[in-house]
C-alpha cells in the first residue's frame, strides 16, 4: 500500500467515516470524563446544574490534600494492594500449577478441569458476592457445619459417659462430670449446678436416654455464630478468599493458552535427555512464559482497580468502611451522606494516574520481554 | 506419548506420586468451585423455613414458589429483556464500530492512525470503573441520565479499546493484495469493507462478541450509576435488590441468584471453547 501522508478524495472520506464513529464514542466515554474529573477535582462544584446553576469555581488542590490526608483513602489503597498481592502470590502461582498439570497431561480429561475451574468467572459478580455473603454469615453453612460438628462431639462424649456408668445411673459423680464437659455454659442455667442438674436429669427417668442426651446438648453446646464479615479486623480475609475463588481460573486459561504455544518437541527432547518434570517446568516452561507472567501481573493490578461490584455486593465496603477499595471509597464519597464531588473526582483521577503508571510499566515490560510469548 | 520415556522404576513411582498429587489438587479445587454453586441451586428449592433448619440436606419438599415470588419481586420480567437489549445492542455496536476503525487503521495509510490508534491501546488499561463519577456527571450534563441510549453508549465506549486493538491487529494480517485488486476493479472502501473485510474477520468478530457478551450481561458498576428507573434496569441491578433487608429471606434470594446465574452458565456450556479462546486473546496484551 502506497504510503501517503495526506489522504485524498474518496480515500480520505472513507478513512474518517470509518474511524470517527469509534473515535467520537471513545472520546465521549473515556476522554471527556477524564477531562471533567480534572476540572472538577480542582473546583468547589457541589452538584446541581453545571452551567447556569449555582456558580462554582477554582478551589486549588484542596481536594487532593484531603484525599492524601484521609486515612480511609490509605485504607482503600491498602486493600487494592492486598488484592494485587493475592493475585500475584496466590492466583498466578495456582493458575500456573493448574495450567501445568493440564498441559503436561498429569490428569485425564484436561478440558473438563479447565472448564470447571473457569466457571466462577462467568457468573455475575453480584451473584457471587451475595452468595458468599450468605455462606460466611452467622446463618450460613459454615456456621451450620461447625455447630453440627461441635454438637456431634458433645453428644458422643455424653453417650460414652452414660455407657460407662451402665445407663441411667445418676449420682453426683456423673453429674459433676457432665458439668465439667459443659464448662462455664452451665452457670448460664444453674446457680447451684450439681443438685439442680441432678434434679433435672432425674426428671427424665423412664424416658429414652437419647432424649436426655439431646436436651443436654441443646443446653450446653454453645452455638457458634461466625463473624467473618462483621469483625473489622478480619473482614477483608473472606473478601480476598472469594476473589481467589473467582478469578484463579482466568490465570489458568491465560497460562494454558500460552503454554500451548511452546514447541512440545523441546519438552520431549528435555525429557529424553533425563530432565525431571520439575526441571522441565523450571528450565523450559517458566522462561518461555516470563512475558505472560508479567502480563498477568499487570492484568492483576488493573483488575484490582476495576473491581467494584463484588465487594459492593458482599460487604458494601463495611464493616465501618474497612473493606473499601478505591472505587468504593470514591463511590461512597460521591453518593453517601454529604456528597463531595470534587473529592470523588480527585480520587477518580488518582486511579487514572495509577493506570497510566501501569501503562508505562507495560511498555517497559514489553521492551524487556516483548515478543517472547507471542 | 511419554510412556516410553519413563523407563526406570524410580521414574514410574515419581510419576505416580505426581499424578496422585495432581488429581488431589484438581479434585479439591473442583469441589470448592462447584459445591457453593450446587449448594445455592439446591437451597433455592427450599422454603426459607426449611433452609434455616437444614442447609446441607436435599430439599424435602422441593418448591418452585421461591422462583415465582422472586421473579415478581425482582421485576425480572422487565429486566430480562433489558439485559438482552443492552448485551446484544452493545456487542453488535462494539464489533461493528471496531471492525470499521480496525479496517481504516490497518489498511488505509494515514498520519492520523498512529496517535488515534495509540489512544485506543492506552484505553485498554484505563478502567471505566475509575471514571464512574465523572461519567455520572457527564450523562447528567448531557441530559441522558436514565436512558437506554446512555447505557449503550457507555458500554460500547468501554468495549472499544480492546475491540479496536484486536480488530486492527487481525485485519492487518489480511493480505493487502486482496484489497488492492478490489480497488483496481473500482470497488469503494465501504464495498471492500462489506464484501472482503467483514466476511474475513468473522473469527475476531466472534472472539469480540464472546468477550463482551458475558462482560455486559454481568455488568453492574456502571449501569448502577446510569439508570435508576426500574424499566431501564438490567438483571444484576435486580438481583442486587435481594441484598440488604431482603437478604434474610433466603429462599427468594437464592432463587433470584440462580435466575441471575443460569443464563450465563448455559451460555458458557454452549460456547466454552470460544469463551476460553477469547479470554486468552483479549488478555494477551494487558
Amino acid at each position: 500500500m502506497p504510503n501517503r501522508n495526506r489522504l485524498h478524495g474518496e480515500e480520505g472520506r472513507a478513512y474518517w467515516s470509518m474511524v470517527l464513529p469509534a473515535f467520537s464514542i471513545y472520546l465521549l466515554v473515556m476522554a471527556f470524563p477524564i477531562v471533567l474529573s480534572i476540572v472538577l477535582s480542582v473546583s468547589n462544584y457541589s452538584g446541581g446544574k453545571m452551567f447556569g446553576g449555582e456558580p462554582w469555581g477554582f478551589a486549588g488542590l484542596k481536594s487532593y490534600a484531603r484525599v492524601f490526608s484521609d486515612p480511609l483513602f490509605w485504607n482503600a489503597l491498602k486493600n487494592n494492594f492486598y488484592i494485587v498481592l493475592l493475585s500475584v502470590f496466590g492466583q498466578l502461582p495456582l493458575g500456573f500449577i493448574f495450567a501445568y498439570i493440564i498441559y503436561r497431561r498429569l490428569v485425564k480429561w484436561p478440558g473438563f478441569w479447565q472448564g470447571v475451574l473457569y466457571v466462577p468467572n462467568i457468573i455475575s459478580v453480584i451473584v457471587v458476592g451475595l452468595l458468599w455473603q450468605t455462606i460466611f454469615s452467622p446463618n450460613g453453612p459454615i456456621a451450620e457445619v461447625m455447630n453440627d460438628l461441635a454438637r456431634a462431639g458433645f453428644q458422643s462424649r455424653l453417650e460414652a459417659l452414660f455407657a460407662s456408668v451402665g445407663g441411667f445411673n445418676v449420682d453426683d459423680g456423673l453429674v459433676s462430670k457432665i458439668l465439667d464437659m459443659a464448662g462455664p455454659a452451665a452457670l448460664d442455667w444453674f446457680s447451684d449446678p450439681v443438685p439442680e442438674l441432678k434434679e433435672l436429669i432425674l426428671s427424665y427417668e423412664g424416658a429414652p436416654l437419647s432424649e436426655l442426651i439431646g436436651d443436654l446438648c441443646n443446653l450446653f453446646v454453645p452455638r457458634w455464630s461466625p463473624e467473618f464479615l462483621s469483625k473489622p479486623n478480619i473482614a477483608m480475609l473472606p473478601v480476598l478468599f472469594v476473589i481467589l475463588w473467582m478469578y484463579t481460573g482466568m490465570y489458568l486459561i491465560l497460562f494454558l493458552a500460552n503454554m500451548q504455544k511452546i514447541d512440545s518437541q523441546v519438552i520431549e527432547a528435555a525429557r529424553i535427555d533425563g530432565a525431571s518434570e520439575g526441571q522441565v517446568m523450571r528450565y523450559v516452561i517458566l522462561p518461555a512464559l516470563s512475558g505472560t507472567i508479567v502480563n498477568s501481573a499487570i492484568l492483576a493490578i488493573s483488575g484490582s482497580l476495576s473491581s467494584f461490584s463484588l465487594i459492593f455486593a458482599m460487604t458494601g465496603g463495611g464493616p465501618s468502611r474497612v473493606t473499601e477499595i478505591l472505587s468504593i471509597y470514591m463511590y461512597n464519597n460521591a453518593f453517601l451522606g454529604r456528597p463531595n464531588l470534587p473529592l470523588a473526582n480527585a480520587i477518580s483521577l488518582v486511579m487514572v494516574v495509577i493506570s497510566f503508571i501501569l501503562i508505562g510499566l507495560t511498555k517497559m515490560a514489553e521492551k524487556r520481554y516483548g515478543g517472547k510469548e507471542e | 506419548m511419554s510412556d516410553e520415556i519413563k523407563t526406570t522404576a524410580l521414574g514410574r513411582i515419581g510419576g505416580a506420586a505426581a499424578k496422585a498429587a495432581a488429581y488431589a489438587m484438581m479434585l479439591l479445587f473442583t469441589a470448592m468451585t462447584l459445591y457453593p454453586i450446587f449448594w445455592l441451586i439446591m437451597n433455592s428449592f427450599k422454603s426459607t423455613r426449611e433452609f434455616q433448619v437444614s442447609q446441607l440436606a436435599f430439599p424435602k419438599e422441593p418448591t418452585l414458589s421461591n422462583y415465582v415470588e422472586a421473579w415478581k419481586m425482582g421485576d425480572f420480567g422487565l429486566l430480562f429483556p433489558n439485559s438482552l437489549i443492552y448485551t446484544i445492542g452493545a456487542t453488535v455496536g462494539i464489533v461493528f464500530v471496531s471492525l470499521l476503525a480496525g479496517f481504516a487503521f490497518a489498511k488505509i495509510a494515514s498520519r492520523a492512525t498512529k496517535p488515534i490508534y495509540n489512544g485506543f491501546v492506552i484505553g485498554i488499561l484505563i478502567t471505566a470503573q475509575s471514571l464512574m463519577i465523572p461519567l455520572f456527571l457527564e450523562v447528567n450534563l448531557l441530559g441522558i441520565y436514565n436512558t437506554r441510549f446512555a447505557v449503550l453508549l457507555v458500554y460500547i465506549g468501554t468495549g472499544l479499546p480492546i475491540g479496536v486493538y484486536l480488530a486492527t491487529e487481525y485485519i492487518k494480517a489480511i493480505p493487502s493484495a486482496l484489497i488492492e485488486s478490489a480497488r483496481i476493479d473500482g470497488a469503494s472502501f465501504w464495498r471492500i469493507f462489506a464484501k472482503i473485510i467483514v466476511p474475513m474477520s468473522m473469527p475476531v468478530a466472534v472472539t469480540l462478541s464472546i468477550l463482551n457478551i458475558s462482560n455486559i450481561w454481568n455488568e453492574f458498576a456502571l449501569i448502577n450509576i446510569l439508570v435508576s428507573r426500574t424499566e431501564l434496569k438490567s438483571l444484576p441491578l435486580g438481583i442486587y435488590k435481594f441484598s440488604g433487608s431482603l437478604s434474610t429471606d433466603y429462599g427468594k434470594q437464592f432463587a433470584a441468584l440462580t435466575i441471575g446465574m443460569v443464563p450465563m452458565l448455559l451460555f458458557y456450556i454452549v460456547f466454552r471453547k470460544q469463551i476460553t479462546r477469547g479470554v486468552a486473546a483479549g488478555a494477551v496484551k494487558g
